[in-house]
Formats: C-alpha cells, structure tokens, sequence
C-alpha cells in the first residue's frame, strides 16, 4: 500500500495506493509530529502514451517546516483516486483541473466537473495520445502544425 | 397572510465586466443585495500552456511563462528558469543573481502598483489609478531599457539573462527609487486613510489564517491574516538571504485581522520593501560578470524531477518540472498562486453585499493568464 | 420678467398691434427657449470643463486635439451621439424605455424657470420658488425607475432601486436644512431670499469681522446647514462618493447601461443639469445668490488687496515648498487688484450685484462637485442610507431649533 522512494528531489517521495489517499492525508495532516497543514501542488501526470498516470501532491508543514511528496498511479482509463478536498480546501480546484485535462476521477469531490476546459468538452488533451475531435460544437478543431 | 417568500437570484458577473480583472465570470447567488453563495467560473484565457511545453525545447518555454502572468512576467520567468537550473545544477554568476533580485523586485512593485490602483478603481476611486500607474510607466521604462519590451520580456533565460544591462540603467534606477518613497506615502494619503476607503474595505472578506492556509492562499493574501510565511525568507532561493528586508504582516489596523483593507495595505507595505530589496541590490551589484556565460549549449536535464517555488507578486509560484533526458521537458506544472487565491472567495464572500464582492475581488489580485494558463 | 419681454416686444410700432396675450405667448416661448439653451450650453461647457479639471488631477491633459486645447470636443461628441444607431432591447418595455430619458430631462430643465439669475432675470418670480424647485427636481426618480426597470436587465434594476432608494432618502435632510433658511427669511420666493443677504454685517452676529450678510455667515448652524446641504444634494444628483446607481466599476453603468446614442445623451444633460441646479441653490441660498461679496467699490479695493496678501503667503508658504510654482493664485490676484486701483470703474462694477457673481458662485460649487467626484472612493448603498438616515437627518433637525434659538438670541425675532 505504501512504498517508500528516495529520489534526487529535494523532499522524501512516498508512493500510495489511490484507494488510499484520503486516509493517509488525514494522518499526514493532523498526527502531532507531521501535521503537514498545507498542500502546496496537486498534479496530474503522464509519464509516456502507455503507462499508469500518475498524481504528485506536494505537502508542507507551516508550523513544523518540513515537506513531503505523495505519489499515485491510476489506469489510463476511469482512474480513481479518493478525494483529499475535504481535508486540504486546496485540493477542491486542483482535482477538478487534474479530472479536466487527465480524466482521473475523484471520489468523494464535492462538485466535479471540468473547470478549465468547456463543460461538453471531450477528451483529456493532457495525455499524451490525446487527439482532439474533428468538430466540437459545430465549429472544425483546427489541427496544429 | 402567510411569510413572504422572497426568492433567490442568480446573478451573473459575466466574463465581460469591468470590474472583474480578466475574463472571469461570477455565479453570484443574492437575495437582494446579500450574497449567498459565489461560484467563480475560470477557463476563458486557458491557452493550454502545459501543453505547449512539452513540446518546446527548454528555453523555448521562456516567453510561454511570461505570458501566463503577464503583470509579473519577470517573476514568472525567475522561477522558471531557477527550476530547470537546479535540475541542471548550475551555478551563476553573482552579477546575474542580483541582476535577476533587482528585476523581481522592481517587477513586484509594479504588480502592487496595479493591483493597488485597480483596488482603488474597484470602489470607485479613480485618482489614485492613474497615480499608481505614473510611477509604473518609470518601471516599465527601466524594462525596456534593459530587455527592450515593457510587460512581456523573454529576458531571464536558463542560466542568465538574455543581454546586460545597458549604461545608464544603474543611474536611472537610482533616481526611481529616490522619486518613489514620497509617492507611497501620497498614495497612503489618499486612499489608505479615507474614510470612505476604510469603510468600504475594513472588516470586508475576512480571512482567517486557519482558512487561508487550508485553501492554499499565498503571498500578501496570507500575510495579511498574520501568517508570517515568505519563502523569500523561509525558504531562501536566489541570493535573497543576503538582503536586510521586513516581511509586512496584517495587523488588523483598521478593522479585523485579514480583511480586505489589511489586504491592501500589506501590499502597499510590500512596495517599500521592494524599494529597500533593490538600492540594497545596486549598492552591492557587482560590475563585473558575463551575464551569459552560465546559459548552457544545450540544456538536457539529467531524468528527474523537481517542484521549485518561489515567491511572485501574488503568492507561491511553482514550477513542477519533470524530464526524462531530452531537450524537451515531459511536464512543466505552473502552480499558479492566484488559481488558488480565487478559490477561497466563496468561503470569505458569503454574506456580503454586491459591492463588497467586488471590493473582495479587487484585494486579491488575481490575473486570469496565471489562473487560466 | 415675461411680462416685461412682452412690453418690450410691444413697444415696437409695426408689433403693437398684436396685442397682450399674444405678445405674452410669445415672449413665454422665448423664455422657455433661452432657459433651455441655456441648459444645452451649459452641459456642453461641462462635460469640457469636468474631463480638464480630472485630467489636471490626475496629472494628464485630458481632450488636446479637436478646436484648440479641446474646446470642442464635447461638440463632436454631441455630433457623434447624434448619429448613432438607436437601439431597444428586445424584450425592453418600449413605452417606458422611450420616456423615462425624457422626463429625467423635463424634470430637471423645468426647474430652472424659478431660478433667479440676476436681479432683473427671472422667468416666473412664484411666492414658492424654493418648494416648486425642490418638489419638481424629486420627479427624476420616477424617470431612473422607469428607465432601470424598461430596461429588462438585472443590472439596470439594480441601479435604478438603488437610486430610488438613495434620493428618496435624501430628500428629507436636504428639505429641513432649507427650511432652516426659510425660517430666517420668512419667505419661500427665491427672490427674497437673495434680497434678504443684502449688505454686510459680522460673522455669526458677534464676531468683529465684517463679512457679507451671506446665510452661510450667519450662525454657526446655517454653516452647518450648508455643508449638510451640499452633501445631500451631491447624492441627490448621484455623483461621488454617491454615485452607486451608476458605479461605473461595478454595474457597468448601472441603469444607464441599455441606453445608446441620443437617449445616453438626454441622461448625461440631466445630470450636468441637475448638477447646475445644485449649485445655483446653493449658491442662492447659502451664499447670497447674485449679490456682490463686496459691499462697494472702496470695499472691493481693500478685499482684493487682502486676497493679495493671502495669496503672496499662499505662494511662498505652500507652494514653493511643494516645488509647484504657478501664475494662478499670485498672478490672478496681482492683476485683479491692480486694475482695481487702477480702474475705479472696474471696482465699482465688481461690486455691484449681477449675473456675474451668479456664475462665478455657481461656477466655483461645480468645481467643489467635481473636486469631491475624482478625490473619493464612492460609498456602499447601506453606507449611504446609513449617513441619510442616522448622520445628517439628526444633525438637520437639531440644525432647524439651533436656527431658532440663535435668531432669538440675536434679536431677530422676540417672543
């Protein structure tokens, strides 16, 4: 369920279960020697066309000055990852943009729905093998060159 | 003779509004004047930034960042470029590093400038605008002194900067800030002490620090609730340890702890900070140094991963930037302070009136490019 | 004075044989046209003079281009207006859409019949003056609620309860504070109340200084009375820090916002209308309307030789410590009393009563109305109806038994 990473990066990376997630973040926010009170980045990633997506929270401490990184993966398709906005507000608007552009489901969001892109929008252009509908709404998706 | 039912109206601040600085559009729930509920409507300006670069080189991504915060470009450009240095691990030299404070700086002045004069403007005070805006043409000029473009520069590259400094910037700096404290304190005559200013603004949208860091608020927002966090001084990045400067925290002066005067007057106190950061930075700005003589031939981070931060004019601005070994990053993630400055309006804005709304807005300076990317 | 413009026209041989009422109509239609050329001028004249003294303080330059340094450019803004497409809203409510401009208009030029401009000039010199003119000029709010709820857009109605809202308010303080000035008087006709500020006497009765028998120097609570005054009439005419019904920043332009071209026009003439109205009831009321400050030619002398001195400590106290030195203050006052010395002529011209104190007393509350407009932040309607309400309505009251008890202890009246 939990894996430990030690990479380049600055801060200790952690990786964990999507099912997961919200149990942890409650521990990490309110255990006395961690209280890990603010969730700096919340970001959706694609590593290549094929694998696992994967999400990166970045957490710090202000009381206690000290950072930690989480990691998730999820399927390419109808991933799920349990919602942490209830814990960290911060999270209410990142997880709607990462379920905007990724397509990975949060369970338990209060309210989501794409936020960056038009509501009938289809696709998630964030992923790498994404390409666009021939026509959205009537008008022809022009194709970059 | 039953109650009266008195319905609920959704009123829509539509994208094209005056007083909202950007395109956004606010879902406003009233009943009568009082606000219920706001629901902020963003994605107007999205011009999908992150995917663009991916497929640009590094320093191709440059401009793009600039764009995103068109009101503190230089900003946008410094912690860019500072995240895919420490992935490359790079040194600078120390004419580059001051070079860069004294742009941020001078950038953060003019972001507060704007955002103090559109505040104004917000509750009806139109004097004050065009003061702010007076001194910001000074800064701009110094910006197209030195990169020879006055809001979107493509001037703090990967390793440098893009050329030095001409003669005579020095000076003319100089003679800026020795023209701008007595102007702070104009503005504080005008518009910090009104009456009618401190009505509209005291006791407007309080924040506490409980909520502000839950929601993920930064920079002057933050520091107007009493939250003491700066990462220019908490998490020192560039050479910013070096300097002697105060971090303005919201007292309440006028009204309560982190409300939208407070707001105000953090950035107001910020200015004069900045002014301090900069003669600081030209007094100890070394004359010699190639301010290219660190920009790599070809930048090929080594496979990793890094989440930088620093701090913008409008709060914690980070970069999460990941390579796998090419010339072209795999992800760049611009953590953009104001996407999450704007969120927590609808918790501080609940139970004001319209105008209030508005007044709420304008304290927390937000620019749709960032929010949007 | 209509009845002496139809003497006049009788006067004429080849005309005298048109007879009274006749004479008289057309000497009517004559008056009603000069008082609303008057009006048209003067919004023109205002709209220019309002952009230059914002620009000035907001240190740009405002209009430069059309006619030397701007001057006509509200001319070509007319042009333009004029000839703009006319658009209704599709679902506005056309009657009222159409009307609501004009009776804001209507309301507000009709007023001007009772102002007297000089001793001579005054188009229907009524025993009421003072009510007519306040009861005409409170029709506006039925034109703004017209016009914001034809308008079929939330905003619009926003705006215009706002107003309703706002003036309604307002009415009340500004009335009492009049009537405090009417007590003094005796009378409601504007005429009197203007002959009544003749001569000069001290400041509030007992202060040795001689000043203008001016209400504003009367007592201390007609001073009162007449800062009261001016800030209720500033939110009569919804300007700032009153303008919520047409916060630009806020509600677009507020009940204003579907009207375009000719109609836009009619909103923007009332309110310099309004406006001028203001002023002039101030300047009637409270600072002795067409009388002269000076009380003959020998005090016109010595005034200005008093302003020249303040003007000579102005320049060097203030202004070159601000490092802004201008000919304005010191230049202005130099010339004035030179060629009053020089000139008895000209001192004695000053002195006598006129149309141009009229205008010069009107023309310097315009600028305090418009100095008031670029300095402020503008309030928030519960603000507003909170200083309405609970600030000056209460200090207008106590104004009003103030009056009468100072005039009982200066002898003006006996019980």
């Amino acid at each position: 369920m939990i894996e430990f990473v030690e990479e380049e990066t600055q801060n200790p990376t952690v990786v964990i279960d999507a099912s997961a997630m919200a149990s942890v973040c409650t521990y990490l926010k309110e255990a006395e020697v961690l209280q890990f009170d603010s969730l700096m980045n919340l970001a959706g990633h694609d590593p290549d066309g094929e694998s696992d997506l994967s999400i990166i929270y970045h957490l710090h401490s202000t009381v206690l000055d000290h950072y930690i990184t989480l990691k998730t993966f999820t399927p390419r398709e109808n991933g799920v990852v349990e919602s942490v906005a209830n814990i960290y507000r911060t999270a209410d608007w990142h997880e709607r943009e990462t379920y905007d552009l990724f397509g990975v489901k949060f369970n338990g969001h209060p309210d989501l729905k794409r936020i960056l892109l038009e509501e009938d929008w289809e696709g998630h252009p964030m992923k790498k093998d994404y390409t666009p509908a021939e026509f959205y709404r009537g008008m022809r998706i022009e194709k970059v060159k | 003779m039953g109650r009266l039912h008195a319905e609920e109206m959704v009123l829509n601040m539509g994208p094209q509004h005056p007083s909202t600085h950007g395109v956004l559009r606010l879902k406003l729930t009233t009943d009568g004047e009082i606000v219920s509920h706001i629901e902020p409507v963003i994605g107007y300006l999205h011009r999908s930034f992150e995917k663009h670069a991916e497929n640009l080189e590094y320093q191709m991504v440059t401009p793009f960042t600039g764009r995103c915060d068109y009101l503190a470009a230089m900003g946008s450009e410094h912690g860019y470029a500072m995240a895919v240095e420490k992935m490359l691990g790079i040194e600078l030299p120390e004419r580059v590093e001051y070079l860069r404070v004294i742009f941020a700086e001078l950038q953060r002045i003019a972001s507060h400038l704007v955002a103090v004069g559109t505040f104004g403007l917000d509750v009806g005070a139109i004097t004050p605008f065009i003061y702010c805006f007076r001194e910001r043409e000074l800064i701009l000029d110094l910006f197209e002194m030195a990169s020879g473009a006055r809001l979107l520069y493509n001037y703090i590259w990967i390793g440098g900067l893009a050329h030095d400094v001409p003669p005579g910037f020095v000076e003319k700096t100089y003679e800026f800030l020795d023209a701008f404290d007595e102007r702070v304190t104009e503005y504080n005559q005008i518009l910090t002490g009104n009456k009618i200013f401190i009505e509209r603004a005291a006791d407007i949208g309080v924040m506490t620090p409980e909520v502000a860091i839950n929601y993920g608020v930064t920079g002057p927002s933050l520091r107007a609730s009493g939250v003491n966090l700066d990462i220019r001084k908490t998490q020192p990045y560039s050479i910013y340890d070096r300097f002697d400067f105060d971090v303005p925290l919201g007292e309440g002066i006028q009204g309560t702890v982190g409300d939208s005067w407070d707001r105000y007057y953090v950035r107001v106190l910020e200015m004069k900070e900045s002014a301090k950061i900069v003669r600081q930075a030209l007094d100890q700005l070394p004359v010699e140094g190639d301010v290219k003589s660190a920009i790599p031939r070809r930048i090929r981070p080594p496979k990793g991963e890094v989440y930088f931060r620093s701090e913008n004019p409008r709060g914690e601005l980070g970069y999460y930037v990941v390579s796998n070994g090419k010339n072209v990053p795999l992800r760049v993630k611009m953590r953009s302070p104001a996407f999450s400055n704007l969120s927590v309006i609808n918790e501080i804005g609940q139970g004001f009136m319209i105008s209030d709304v508005i007044a709420i807005l304008g304290s927390l300076d937000i620019v749709l490019g960032e929010i949007d990317r | 004075m209509i009845q002496s413009l139809a003497n006049w026209i009788l006067s004429f041989d080849i005309l005298s044989g048109m007879g009274q009422s006749i004479a008289w109509g057309i000497s009517l239609f004559v008056v009603s046209a000069l008082i609303f050329a008057f009006v048209a001028v003067n919004a023109i004249v205002l709209v220019y003079i309002e952009r230059k003294v914002s620009a000035f303080m907001q240190v740009r330059l405002g209009p430069m281009r059309v006619g030397k340094f701007g001057t006509l450019q509200t001319v070509a803004d007319a042009l333009k207006l004029l000839q703009k497409e006319d658009i209704i809203p599709e679902k506005a409510d056309k009657p009222l859409f159409v009307i609501g401009p004009w009776i804001i208009l209507v309301a507000s030029v009709v007023t001007f019949a009772a102002i007297p401009f000089s001793d001579t000039l005054l188009a229907a010199n009524m025993n009421i003056g003072l009510f007519y003119v306040v009861s005409i000029s409170s029709i506006v709010v039925l034109g703004i609620v017209m016009a914001g709820w034809a308008s079929n857009n939330k905003w619009s109605l926003y705006g215009a309860m706002r107003s309703a809202a706002q003036i309604i308010s307002y009415e009340i303080p500004v009335g009492i504070t009049l009537i405090a000035v009417v007590a003094v008087v005796g009378s409601l006709n504007l005429q009197t109340i203007i002959q009544a500020q003749a001569g000069s006497s001290n400041l509030f009765h007992w202060i040795p200084i001689p000043l203008p028998n001016w209400f504003i120097f009367h007592s201390p609570f007609l001073f009162l009375a007449s800062f009261i005054y001016l800030i209720g009439a500033t939110a009569e005419i919804n300007r700032t820090p009153f303008d919520i019904p047409e916060s630009e920043s806020e509600l677009v332009a507020g009940f204003m916002t579907e009207f375009s071209g000719l109609r836009w026009a009619l909103f923007f003439l009332s309110e310099y209308a309004n406006a001028t109205l203001v002023a002039f009831l101030v300047a009637i009321v409270f600072l002795g309307g067409w009388q002269s400050p000076f009380a003959d030619y020998k005090g016109a002398q010595i005034s200005l030789l008093i302003v020249t001195l303040v003007s000579i400590m102005w320049t060097i106290f203030v202004k070159t410590k601000v490092g802004r030195l201008s000919v304005y203050p010191l230049g202005l006052s130099l010339l004035l009393v030179v060629a009053a010395w020089l000139f008895p002529g000209f001192a004695v011209w000053l002195s006598s009563p006129g149309l141009f104190w009229m205008l010069m007393k009107v023309a310097f509350i315009i600028f305090l109305l418009m100095w008031f407009r670029w300095t402020f932040p503008r309030l928030r309607v519960d603000q507003l109806m909170y200083v309405s309400w609970k600030v000056i309505l209460p200090i207008s009251i106590v104004n009003l038994m103030g009056v009468a008890v100072w005039m009982w202890l200066s002898g003006e009246i006996q019980f």
